[in-house]
């Protein structure tokens, strides 16, 4: 980073509205920079470089992830084209652990936060409830590696799945009664009690920097 | 004519000292220390230069080691993250563990990393490793000065010189060898050649090589391989014993040197177009070794160059030829000049003249115990079982990747693999859940 005043400033200001510590940011730049090639924003395309990526099943919603306006906090709905740093960083901080010497209110709101995250994941229409069509959707991907399975066992999980939170969400359904999808306030009710902060966050080490003579 | 005369004054003294101080020693192989004393007085200054920076107090101009990484991976197998939430809908929580796969995997994957030069923790006095550059103090400033003066001015002529001698002596040589009748005669007079102009080079480099074990050093009728980190590595083994080397055809200086050398000594070269024939390849090689009279052959089986800080997937092909391997690794030592080379960012010459305006460099070659081919073992495992021996040795860390990502995309089939285990999991527990309803 060549002018370091300039620099600090910016850095104290993605510090506070991100929460992540000056060399984290640093060397998050860095890595940026490399995803970028150099180019002061991401696209889409540049994600393919990241060959431990590919191998992940859900690997085209994460890369949506990035790019989606919701999580950016930048609209209700549609995708960006590309993305700065300061997005990027936003991105990550819904996987910053969670602080649990923060008062209770904001244990709740991070946790919130980490599950609406999940929710854009699956929702991807942007209408605030996630479908049959969008849940089916979501399984058939992560099971796409598998040539094995066929279309239709991917479906029955999927309904099985849906059918299930059906009963948690609204209990007992007369015969008729179509469930629409499933509303964030309901994916709250599944995931009540449980504890989610160990599975969806990632350790980021504290950078301390370490006095060493050669 | 006085500037012809002035100039041939200043010249043959110079002359002089470099035959009596290079070459002579090189072609017998005697070692008269001065790079002993050179390497001595660098390690002095660069921690003099350690704690000066340290001293300084800024905290960001220490740089972080880059093995430590920026987050610490949940390494748990896929079985172990997955379970735990599932008395659940299992599909919600399985997200959970990829979208963290995932974003661990954007923040550091473990692949690209090893293309590109590796960190160091304290400054050499180089601003190319330092990423951080921050002015700390006029002394250290100064050193620096001094030492982009001493590296570009007086050593930089030094070696291109003793570089470009060392190329000629080497065509030169090698051609004229190759004009005498095939005899044991021949083939010493060979081998002299090559280590003498080999020796050369690597004073070229300032290069200080450390060998161990050299008892299991290869021998002739066997294949020698090793990981790959620079061109220069076939420079540095060969200092120590003379190799066939197996490699395509270039064109330029390259091509030249390679024409020359396999005048004298039967190298495997191919065309371009015989590199995709496998089995030609193989044909050609098994032929070599199964004459015990010629010298060792000389494999990279990473195919490429990796950064020195692991060792990467080794292709099969080498170790489907049989006969015996002497594996060897080779390490460099990153403080005095990184030998990594980024073929992606340079080209060969821009990577040499680089390594040339470096301190040094140092680096230990250990010879392993030969192996060979085991009962029941295909060849993926005894290359794999190759790899791990060095990798243990020279210190790397052991990657199943193949180096060839550098360029590539990964492989539609190792993709396939991972989902297949993962699907597995699910259907098991689908069928589960199919039966409570």
């Amino acid at each position: 980073m060549g002018a370091a005043h300039s620099a600090s400033a910016e850095v104290r200001e993605l510090e506070g509205k991100t929460g992540f510590s000056s060399e984290q940011i640093e060397q998050l730049h860095r890595r940026f920079k490399q995803l970028s090639g150099d180019q002061p924003t991401i696209r889409k395309e540049n994600f393919n470089n990241v060959p431990d990526l590919e191998l992940n099943p859900i690997r085209s919603k994460i890369v949506r992830a990035f790019f989606d306006n919701r999580n950016l906090r930048k609209g209700p709905s549609g995708l960006a084209d590309e993305i700065n740093f300061e997005d990027f960083l936003t991105i990550m901080s819904y996987f910053r652990p969670i602080d649990t010497t923060m008062g209770e209110e904001q244990v709740e709101l991070s946790r919130k936060e980490k599950l609406r995250f999940l929710f854009h994941m699956y929702d991807s229409d942007s209408d605030g409830r996630i479908t049959l069509e969008e849940y089916r959707n979501v399984v058939e991907e992560l099971l796409s590696g598998n040539p094995h399975i066929e279309k239709e066992s991917a479906r029955s999980i999927a309904d099985g799945a849906m059918m299930e939170a059906a009963s948690v969400c609204v209990g007992q359904m007369e015969p008729d009664q179509v469930y629409e999808g499933i509303t964030f306030e309901d994916f709250l009710k599944i995931w009540q009690g449980i504890d989610i902060e160990t599975k969806m966050h990632v350790r980021f080490l504290n950078m301390e920097t370490i006095a060493l003579c050669h | 004519m006085e500037g012809a005369d002035l100039a041939g004054k200043l010249l043959s003294p110079w002359l002089v000292l470099v035959l009596g101080l290079i070459l002579l020693p090189s072609a017998l192989g005697v070692n008269l220390g001065v790079s002993e004393i050179y390497l001595k007085v660098l390690v002095k200054t660069l921690q003099w230069a350690t704690i000066r920076i340290e001293k300084g107090g800024r905290k960001e101009s220490i740089l972080n080691s880059a093995s430590v990484g920026i987050i610490e991976r949940d390494e748990s197998p896929m079985e172990k993250g997955l379970s735990g939430l599932r008395g659940r809908d299992f599909e919600l929580s399985d997200v959970f563990y990829f979208s963290k796969k995932g974003l661990e995997a954007i923040v550091e994957d473990e692949v690209t990393q090893r293309f590109s030069s590796e960190e160091l923790v304290s400054w050499n006095l180089l601003t190319r490793t330092n990423i951080n550059f921050h002015y700390i103090s006029l002394r250290l400033t100064t050193v620096w000065v001094l030492g982009v003066l001493v590296r570009y001015c007086i050593l930089l002529p030094l070696r291109v010189t003793l570089a470009f001698i060392g190329i000629s002596l080497l065509v030169v040589g090698t051609t004229l060898v190759g004009q005498l009748p095939d005899s044991s005669l021949r083939n010493r007079l060979s081998e002299l050649v090559h280590l003498t102009c080999c020796r050369i080079c690597v004073r070229a480099f300032s290069g200080t090589i450390h060998y161990h074990n050299k008892q299991y050093r290869p021998q002739k009728g066997g294949i020698c391989v090793a990981n790959h980190t620079s061109p220069i590595d076939v420079l540095i083994l060969t200092t120590d014993g003379c190799y066939t080397m197996v490699g395509q055809v270039h064109g330029g200086l390259l091509g030249i040197m390679q024409r020359a050398m396999v005048k004298s000594c039967p190298h495997v070269w191919f065309e371009r177009s015989e590199m995709k024939d496998r089995h030609l390849v193989t044909k050609r090689l098994k032929e070599h070794i199964a004459d015990k009279k010629k010298l060792p052959i000389l494999i990279f089986p990473e195919g490429t160059c990796i950064n020195n800080t692991s060792v990467m997937m080794f292709k099969k092909g080498s170790f489907e030829i049989g006969g015996t391997i002497h594996p060897v690794a080779i390490k460099y030592n990153p403080q005095f000049g990184d030998a990594f080379w980024n073929s992606s960012k340079y080209s060969m010459v821009s990577h040499l003249l680089r390594m040339m305006t470096s301190w040094a460099i140092v680096c230990d070659v250990w010879y392993l115990p030969p192996m060979t081919r085991e009962e029941g073992e295909d060849a993926v495992q005894f290359a794999n079982r190759v790899k791990s021996a060095i990798a243990i040795q020279g210190g790397l860390t052991e990657l199943p990747w193949d180096g060839g990502l550098k360029r590539a995309k990964v492989k539609d089939t190792f993709k396939e693999e991972q989902q297949k285990n993962y699907s597995k999991m699910i259907v098991g527990n689908g069928s589960l859940n199919a039966k409570s309803d």
